[in-house]
């Protein structure tokens, strides 16, 4: 049988676990990289809103109801989406790292509790009033539009939708089960 | 080098290795993963070096850290995993020998894998050689609490390395 020192003394003399230069340079390109990432996603956010804000004022110049409505349903639930992960993303950046792990743990619990709600309400939400938008400019598209490019328009689109909600339902089942093993201990 | 990047690079020198071991411990000794939970914890190591106060200890702060990270960095995903389970590791027959200790180390890795995340922060602590009243005041619970833990968890490792 093992005791339980030699395990300890197996522990400690790993090999392959030394410090390198590399590693530390490795390091340093890391933090210089969140930094910009940071930045670019600030500078990707405003050209975006901006972007969205010129083309909503340029859509309603023509002072059509039907466009300004499933216009502002997509955009709108898309920022609504975006505007959430970003929040998100910060809360679980600015969590106490430095706080004993009981309190650490507490704090994670209510993020993913908080997560939740956005799975769970919100998402069901932005969908469906990003679905809806759609729906309202489909008349118009059809009107608009030739045969060929309006039902490329609604396969694509159903495709899009398809695969988005393939990919939020992983990410919830995976945040789900997270949140499961942090609450066993 | 400014003074803050040197200390951080002496920072870094002294503790990767334990970082690493109790990264390695998380991931059931999956290099590659270990490495990236240890660039994530001295990203926040740096993010956090202004606000350490030299009368703590730097070593309790650095576990305070990379327990958390860990804690948040978890994995639910075991598909494709290269991470070690108790089949995959033979029994130990002699001991001492070079291949015998990659073994039992490997096994290790597979019967820490089984704890839950507490007792797998507490025990990873255990191994390094922190004190109980070190394990308390990271892990958040009381000292007496966690000593009786202690001795319940290095016995339930003891038995699973040794396949009892």
């Amino acid at each position: 049988m093992n005791n339980f020192e030699e395990l300890q003394s197996d522990w400690k003399n790993q090999s392959k676990i030394e410090p390198t230069e590399q590693g530390f340079q490795n390091l340093l390109t890391a933090l210089r990289e969140i930094k910009n990432k940071q930045r670019v996603s600030n500078v990707i956010l405003s050209i975006t809103v901006i972007i969205l804000i010129g083309f909503f004022f340029y859509i309603s110049g023509y002072n059509n109801q039907q466009v300004i409505l499933g216009i502002s349903f997509m955009i709108g639930s898309l920022l609504v989406r975006m505007l959430l992960e970003i929040w998100s993303m910060r809360k679980l950046n600015k969590m106490n790292t430095l706080s004993n792990r009981a309190d650490f743990r507490n704090e994670l619990i209510g993020y993913y509790t908080d997560r939740k709600f956005v799975h769970f309400l919100w998402t069901p939400l932005i969908l469906l009033t990003y679905v809806s938008g759609f729906l309202i400019l489909l008349p118009l598209f059809k009107a608009t539009l030739s045969t060929g490019f309006y039902t490329y328009i609604i396969v694509s689109s159903i495709m899009l939708l398809i695969f988005f909600s393939i990919f939020i339902t992983k990410q919830i089942i995976q945040e789900m089960k997270k949140l499961e093993r942090i609450q066993q201990g | 080098m400014n003074k803050i990047d040197n200390r951080y690079k002496q920072l870094y020198k002294a503790h990767y290795p334990k970082v690493m071991r109790l990264c390695l411990g998380y991931v059931a000794g999956d290099e590659d993963l270990a490495k990236d939970l240890s660039q994530e914890i001295f990203i926040k190591i740096w993010e956090n070096l202004e606000n350490f106060r030299s009368e703590s200890n730097i070593s309790t702060w650095i576990y305070r850290i990379s327990v958390n990270t860990c804690l948040s960095k978890l994995r639910t995903k075991k598909k494709n995993s290269r991470t070690i389970g108790l089949v995959d590791v033979p029994d130990i027959i002699e001991e001492h020998s070079n291949a015998d200790r990659e073994n039992q180390l490997a096994r290790l890795y597979a019967c820490i894998k089984m704890l839950s995340e507490t007792n797998r922060a507490i025990i990873l602590l255990v191994l390094e050689g922190l004190p109980q009243h070190e394990i308390s005041d990271i892990i958040g619970i009381k000292h007496d609490a966690i000593r009786t833990r202690i001795h319940r968890i290095k016995n339930q490792l003891t038995k699973c390395v040794s396949n009892e």
